[in-house]
C-alpha cells in the first residue's frame, strides 16, 4: 500500500534511553494526528511494477557501454553488468520451456508481480542463463509464489535472508550445477547465473529494490546469487526429493530462505557421536532468529562428515534428534530483555518462567532440521539458520504434460 | 534497441475505507504493537499524549501475535469493535 499514510521515525529506536524515543514521539505527534485526519486517499492494494509484455526501445550503440548505464538507471539490475533481454534472446528461452510466453507462473511479492514464461525469460537473460535453464526456473519461481515461503517478509525484512535454491536429481548434471567442490563458490558452472535469475526475478518482477522495499541492515553475498545442488551421488541417506516424495526421475529445486551458510570445522571427531557434538556446539549460538521463533534449520553435511556419522548406523531422523536434544544454549547466555522479550513471549509455554539455566533450543522440532549432502573432500560442513517466517518448498521440475523433464532433453 | 521487459504486472486493487475523521476529539483511537522493541513503550508514550492532547479521545492497545505475521482475526476484530482510527506501529 504505497499511498497509506505514515510517519516515519528516524532510527534508532531500540537501544537507546527511553526518554530520547520519547522525544522523536513528540517531535512527530502533531504529524501523527494530521495523518488520521488527512482527507480520504485511494488506497492501492498493491504497487504496480510493470506491464507485461512490454517492449522497451533504448537508443543505446553499446551493449556493454551505454546500454549497461542505461539499464542501471532504470533499476532492472544487481549492479553487475546485465545480458541484454533482446526479443531474440527471450524468444528462445520461451522455447525452450514449451510453455506460452504468457502462461502465469505465479505471483512474486511484496509488489504481487505477476511472473510470467516471458518476463521470467528476460530476468534469466540478463542473469546469463542459456535456454536450458528455463524449466528449472519455471519450477523454482513457482515455489517462491507459494504462500509458505512468505516471500513479502524475505524481500523487505532487516534480517539478512535471501531465497536458496536447492537442486536435486538427475538435472544436477544435465545442467551442470555444481553440487561438489566449493558448492557455494564460483567456477565454471551454472549456480552463479540460475541464483542470480532468482535474484533478478524477486527485484523486477517483486519489486523487491535495495532500500526501498529491501530494508537489510547488512544483506548477505547470497542476495546476488544462491543456488547449490545436493550431491546425491555421496549422500547415504535419501535424498531431500525423495524424502519429499518425489521418484527418482524427477528432478526438484527447492526455495529455503536462510542466512549466509555458517561454517562446522571438524577435523577430529572419527564418531557420529563427535561430529554431531561439533555440529550442535556451531548451532547453540544466540543471536539468531532461530532460537526466538519456530522455523527451519539447514544442515548441510560434507561428503566425509556424512560417511562419519552414517558409519556409526545413523540415519537422517537420528541426526535430526540428535540436534534437537544437543543444539542448546543455556538461557544464562541470553540478556535479560532477550529473555523477556523474545524467549517468554513467542516461546512462552517452553520458557516463561523457568530456570535461569533451562537449555534453549535452535529448532522447536526434530522434524524442522532439513539434512543435505553436498561439496567436495574435506572436514568443514555447514548450516544455515533462518529467518522464523519461511518455511522451504520444493517443486518438480516438469514439462507442461506434467513429465519430469530428463537429462536426455538436455542433450545436442 | 528493442528490449524485453523484465518487469512485472500486478494486479491492482482500490480499498475503499471508512472516511478519515476531521478531528481525533472524542474518537477511539487503535494502537496496534508489532512486538518489535520499544513499540510497546512507544505505545504507552503515545496514549498518555493522545489523552492529554485530544480531549475525549480514548486510546486502545491491541499486539499482534509475531511481529512479521499479520495481526489475528481476533486482534483484527477487536479493532472493528473497539476503534474509529488505528495507529499500526511498525518497530525494528
Amino acid at each position: 500500500m504505497p499511498n497509506m499514510p505514515k510517519v516515519v521515525l528516524p532510527h534508532p529506536l531500540g537501544g537507546i534511553p527511553l526518554d530520547k524515543v520519547y522525544d522523536k514521539l513528540d517531535v512527530a505527534f502533531d504529524e501523527i494526528v494530521a495523518q488520521l485526519t488527512l482527507p480520504p486517499a485511494k488506497l492501492d492494494a498493491v504497487s504496480p511494477v510493470g506491464a507485461f509484455g512490454g517492449r522497451v526501445e533504448i537508443s543505446a550503440v553499446d551493449e556493454w557501454g551505454d546500454l549497461q548505464r542505461e539499464l542501471l538507471e532504470r533499476g532492472w539490475g544487481d549492479g553487475l553488468p546485465l545480458v541484454p533481454p533482446t526479443e531474440a534472446r527471450v524468444q528462445a528461452m520461451v522455447d525452450f520451456c514449451g510453455l506460452p510466453a504468457d502462461h502465469v507462473v505465479g505471483v512474486v511479492e511484496p509488489g504481487n508481480g505477476v511472473a510470467t514464461v516471458e518476463n521470467i525469460a528476460s530476468n534469466a537473460v540478463m542473469a546469463g542463463c542459456s535456454p536450458q535453464h528455463m524449466p528449472l526456473l519455471v519450477a523454482a519461481v513457482k515455489a517462491l509464489s507459494d504462500p509458505r515461503v512468505f516471500l513479502r517478509n524475505i524481500q523487505a525484512t532487516t534480517h539478512p535472508i535471501s531465497p536458496m535454491l536447492i537442486v536435486s536429481g538427475p538435472l544436477t548434471q544435465a545442467l551442470n550445477i555444481n553440487c561438489g567442490s566449493g558448492v557455494f563458490g564460483p567456477g565454471p558452472w551454472a549456480n552463479g547465473v540460475l541464483g542470480r535469475a532468482l535474484r533478478l526475478v524477486m527485484l523486477n518482477i517483486g519489486g523487491g529494490k535495495p532500500i526501498a522495499i529491501d530494508k537489510a541492515t547488512m544483506g548477505h553475498p547470497g542476495k546476488y546469487s544462491y543456488c547449490m545442488a545436493e550431491n546425491e551421488a555421496a549422500n547415504p541417506w535419501p535424498s531431500l526429493r525423495a524424502e519429499r516424495g518425489f521418484g527418482a526421475d524427477t528432478s526438484t529445486v527447492t526455495v529455503f530462505g536462510c542466512e549466509s551458510p555458517h561454517n562446522i570445522n571438524d577435523h577430529e571427531s572419527t564418531t557420529a557421536g563427535g561430529l554431531l557434538t561439533t555440529i550442535c556446539g556451531a548451532m547453540a549460538q544466540t543471536g539468531q532468529n532461530n532460537v526466538y521463533y519456530p522455523c527451519e534449520l539447514l544442515l548441510i553435511l560434507s561428503p566425509e562428515h556424512a560417511a562419519t556419522i552414517v558409519g556409526d548406523g545413523y540415519s537422517k531422523d537420528d541426526v535430526r534428534q540428535s540436534i534437537y536434544e544437543g543444539a542448546r544454549i543455556p538461557m544464562t547466555r541470553f540478556s535479560r530483555e532477550n529473555i523477556e522479550r523474545r524467549l517468554w513471549r513467542y516461546l512462552a509455554k517452553r520458557y516463561r518462567n523457568r530456570p535461569i539455566d533451562t537449555p534453549v533450543g535452535v529448532v522447536q522440532r526434530a522434524e524442522d532440521v532439513l539434512i543435505l549432502v553436498a561439496g567436495g573432500p574435506g572436514k568443514h560442513s555447514m548450516y544455515a539458520p533462518t529467518s522464523g517466517s519461511s518455511h522451504s518448498v520444493t517443486c518438480p521440475i516438469v514439462k507442461a504434460d506434467g513429465r519430469p523433464w530428463l537429462p536426455s532433453d538436455f542433450q545436442a | 534497441m528493442k528490449l524485453c521487459s523484465p518487469l512485472g504486472h500486478s494486479v491492482t486493487s482500490t480499498l475503499t475505507g471508512k472516511a478519515r475523521p476531521h478531528s481525533l476529539e472524542g474518537l477511539r483511537i487503535g494502537l496496534l504493537d508489532n512486538t518489535k522493541a520499544p513499540v510497546d513503550k512507544m505505545l504507552a508514550h503515545l496514549a498518555r499524549r493522545i489523552e492529554e492532547r485530544i480531549p475525549g479521545a480514548k486510546p486502545f492497545y491491541v499486539s499482534k501475535s509475531v511481529m512479521s505475521r499479520p495481526a489475528s482475526a481476533e486482534a483484527m476484530e477487536s479493532l472493528r469493535q473497539n476503534t474509529d482510527v488505528v495507529i499500526n506501529a511498525l518497530g525494528d
